[in-house]
């Protein structure tokens, strides 16, 4: 991070291309992100429902808590370098905004929520699943906005 | 520069994101350990008195994503403490550093019951303790520094 910081993007062109590179990178590992969920979980509400919570009439199991406690383990860890990677270098390009720091904000803020109501959706009722799906697609499509946000700005200079 | 002010927003929210990855890593263990169908402190004492078995196999599997992920997400957070006016260098080298060690150490814990070093798993307990309040430490140094 300290690097670009203090790093002047006008006279290093291999920072502007690492960061194009970077932000392609985490592009494509949101939209892959989404497809491994709907393997995992679901591609529709009601095989997410059968994963959750069983279905006798199937004779499906519900998901194990600590298998499901896993996903959300490695999806917070994965979030966390995904994200912070995004808004470091949407903040580094997209500063003079004032739509960067609402961004920003509502990024994380999805990214953490997405894991949390999982768990609760787990613990509880169907309408949490709901959120789940609502969190989870908005802070990925919010993901891969700001990336190719950084993408656009770095190919335009 | 104005984005230096906006860099905090990323810090302080990875501070949260680290808290939540602790807390399901501890109740993964837990789960792990048979919280599933006991109560915490039965739990605690079933880990103390009698661990759950473990293959070689089931210990790598669990030990390799750990050390990457310990080893960097400890140099991702330790590494903000470069910015840091009001605590001193020093102390943070100390703090990352025994981190380091520590996380090594609950990692390998499970090595020793595995191949009968230690009967009990308290040594697995104490590790986990130390690692997680060492890394609120090192969250909070970071928090100050904001």
């Amino acid at each position: 991070m300290k690097f670009l910081v203090t790093k002047d993007l006008q006279h290093s062109t291999l920072l502007g291309n690492l960061m194009a590179g970077v932000s392609v990178a985490l592009f494509f590992y949101l939209v892959l992100d989404v497809v491994l969920h709907g393997y995992v979980l679901g591609f529709d509400f009601s095989s997410m429902t059968d994963t959750l919570y069983g279905n006798a009439e199937e004779f499906i199991e519900p998901i194990l808590i600590d298998s499901l406690l896993l996903q959300v383990h490695i999806d917070l860890f994965m979030s966390l370098f995904s994200i912070m990677i995004i808004a470091s270098v949407y903040i580094r390009l997209y500063s003079s905004q004032k739509r960067t720091k609402i961004l920003v904000h509502t990024l994380f803020i999805l990214g953490l929520l997405a894991p949390l109501l999982l768990i609760v959706a787990y613990f509880t009722s169907v309408p949490f699943l709901y959120g789940w799906v609502a969190v989870f697609l908005l802070g990925h499509l919010l993901g891969m906005f700001m990336s190719l946000g950084i993408i656009q700005k770095l190919l335009r200079k | 520069m104005k984005h230096l002010k906006l860099y905090s927003i990323p810090i302080a929210y990875m501070l949260v994101y680290v808290v939540a990855i602790l807390v399901t890593g501890v109740w993964l263990f837990l789960l792990s350990q048979g919280l599933g169908s006991a109560d915490m402190m039965q739990t605690l004492t079933y880990v103390i008195t009698f661990p759950e078995p473990k293959s070689l196999h089931n210990f790598i599997e669990v030990a390799t994503p750990h050390i990457f992920a310990m080893g960097t997400l400890i140099f991702v957070v330790a590494h903000f403490m470069l910015f840091s006016t009001n605590i001193s260098q020093r102390f943070s080298l100390r703090v990352s550093v025994l981190l380091f060690v520590v996380a090594l150490l609950n990692i390998v814990a499970y090595l020793a019951i595995i191949f009968g070093l230690v009967v009990s798993g308290w040594v697995k307990l104490v590790t986990l303790v130390v690692f997680v309040l060492l890394f609120l430490l090192l969250l909070g140094m970071v928090a100050f520094s904001l």
